[in-house]
């Protein structure tokens, strides 16, 4: 479904990713995991289109990125990035059915059939007693399910989550990630995320890849490479400390 | 929510005819709004009030009319491009740089013998606009904060100003005995070629803004966003910029100064219609710069009749109270979060 090959990522002359290349097929989640600044953010945004791909390649479904238009691209992929939008007097529903934008015609005006995505998509991340209320207003945690919601609603094949969890209490953490494991079953997106929490990537990612410095350090199943050793080598930790908290 | 939408049209329709009517028959003639009706449907007896209404009321109140509204919809798409409320065509520079080039056309015009219709005049105030417009482009790219943008915005206007100011001091008077009665801002002396021109103007980019309500909805999100539902951010930006100051310079050119419209009109709008969806806020902004403009210039050539107040003084007295509403409220939004 989606495919990398030899990418390198970055902004302009510098580049912060090399070489990275992987495949997600749908229903598969993909998380990559490494320190702050590692370059799994420029990654994401590579592949969310943010920013040009330096070099390498990056297909959905066997069709390059660069021969794709904007719009069937946005149809395809949707993100969840870690700024929040900017939104002036709207209603958490507005922010959802803006995840529809690629489909609606001239003046961007929802039909049923996007009214009822959006709707049932705010079932799903439990938002749909939000609806009503403004965004700007409800808390940073009903905030990210709302995101999730704006970005399941567009029905995409991948979809990018850059630290999904990063502002939900332990509660939602799990939740979100139950949601996000029915998702992929229920509808076979291809989900490729960072997250920072290694346990709960080992439990719910069908691959991890490690990122150090913008290199990849090793992909393969979680089992393989999630242990003591290898997280210690990869954060740079000493093994007391890890031995202490983790 | 549609309720609120459909009332709110209805009340800005209803405020255009009813301060319409007044803006034609308010004045030292006096003409009724029924024999005013008359005369523009073609039965008027006479001539005298005809007159005043074809060529003076009419012409005048119509330009309230388009230029309010044109100044009304750029200033809201200078606050989105920005994410900024309190940007404004005037706050930014850019009437004025517009100023600026109409006055050198004018001057280059009464110099060289060459012609100057309406159009050319539009044409230099649109390169006026656009030039203090790269200017703060050039500004926001270094600065971050909106406050000082808003800053630079006035400085350019200040500078624009002063060489205006120092081009009209050393032409000789009969070039710029049209610049003085413009340099204060009026929607008076309109003849009906230039009042061609701006319609022509003003409403093709008021089209051309409407059919952008989608990709203007999505910039709102903030550029991430936008660019994640699939849309072209630099074209959107180049035609906000080319849109907004072409609305803008015409303003400039025609009317001279108006200040505050174009922030404090976007703002009330909001306020009435509860939302800030592009496809209802373009419309709604256009008549409300209307309606506001209308209203205006009522006041300006009423209250000290008959001498005349101008344009500028009266939005200022009705909108800078709005502006410092909007960063009062700005500033408290920000303590709460």
């Amino acid at each position: 479904m989606l495919e990398v090959r030899n990418l390198c990522a970055g902004y302009g002359k510098r580049m912060i990713a090399h070489d990275i290349s992987f495949t997600v097929n749908g229903g598969e989640i993909l998380t990559f995991i490494g320190q702050n600044g590692s370059g799994k953010s420029t990654l994401l945004k590579t592949l969310a289109g943010q920013i040009p791909a330096l070099s390498g390649e990056i297909f959905i479904d066997g069709v390059s990125l660069s021969d794709m238009n904007r719009n069937s691209f946005a149809k395809q992929v949707s993100a969840m990035l870690t700024d929040r939008p900017k939104t002036d007097m709207m209603t958490c529903r507005d922010v959802v059915e803006t995840g529809r934008y690629p489909y609606t015609g001239t003046f961007g005006l929802l039909g049923d059939a996007d009214k009822k995505a959006a709707a049932e998509a705010m079932r799903l991340t439990d938002t749909a007693e939000l609806a009503d209320c403004s965004f700007g207003e409800i808390s940073d945690g009903q905030k990210q399910r709302v995101m999730l919601a704006r970005a399941v609603c567009r029905e995409p094949k991948i979809l990018l989550l850059d630290e999904p969890t990063s502002f939900l209490d332990i509660h939602y953490k799990l939740t979100f990630l139950e949601m996000l494991d029915k998702l992929r079953h229920e509808r076979r997106i291809a989900v490729v995320m960072s997250l920072h929490e290694t346990e709960l990537a080992g439990k719910i990612s069908d691959t991890v890849l490690l990122i150090r410095n913008g290199r990849c350090t090793g992909i393969g199943k979680p089992s393989e490479l999630l242990d003591r050793d290898t997280l210690i080598e990869h954060f740079g930790l000493s093994g007391e400390l890890y031995d202490k908290y983790m | 929510m549609k309720k609120r939408i459909v009332f709110s049209f209805a009340l800005l329709l209803l405020l255009i005819v009813v301060f319409t009517a007044v803006g034609i028959s308010a004045g030292s003639a006096d003409i009724s709004p029924a024999e005013a009706l008359k005369i523009i449907i073609g039965g008027g007896s006479d001539d005298t009030a005809e007159m005043i209404l074809l060529k003076i009321r009419l012409p005048r109140t119509l330009a309230a009319l388009m230029l309010g509204g044109a100044l009304a919809l750029s200033g809201y798409m200078l606050q989105t491009y920005f994410h900024n409320p309190i940007a404004g065509p005037f706050v930014l520079g850019i009437s004025s740089g517009a100023r600026l080039a109409v006055a050198i056309a004018l001057i280059v015009s009464a110099k060289t013998a060459f012609g100057l219709n309406s159009a050319v005049m539009a044409l230099a105030a649109f390169i006026g606009a656009l030039c203090a417009m790269s200017a703060v482009l050039l500004m926001s790219s270094k600065i971050r904060s909106m406050s000082l943008l808003v800053v630079c915005g006035v400085m350019i206007g200040y500078i624009c100003t002063a060489i205006t100011d120092i081009i009209v001091n050393f032409a000789d008077d009969s070039d710029i005995v049209n610049l003085h009665g413009w340099s204060v801002g009026t929607f008076s002396g309109f003849r009906s070629e230039s009042l061609i021109v701006c319609a022509v103007i003003i409403f093709a980019s008021l089209t051309a803004v409407f059919f952008m309500s989608k990709p203007i909805g999505a910039y709102q999100l903030g550029e991430s966003y936008a660019v994640e539902m699939g849309v072209n951010i630099k074209a959107v930006r180049i035609a906000m910029i080319l849109l907004s100051s072409l609305l803008s310079g015409c303003v400039a050119a025609f009317a001279g100064p108006v200040t505050f419209v174009g922030i404090a009109v976007p703002f009330l709008i909001k306020m009435l219609f509860g939302t800030a969806k592009p496809i209802v806020m373009i419309p709604a902004c256009f008549l409300g710069g209307g309606v506001f403009c209308i209203i205006s210039d009522i006041i300006a050539r009423t209250v000290i009749s008959p001498s005349e107040l101008g344009i500028s003084t009266v939005t200022s007295v009705l909108g800078a109270p709005v502006v410092l509403m909007i960063m009062l409220r700005k500033n408290r939004d920000n303590a709460g979060s």
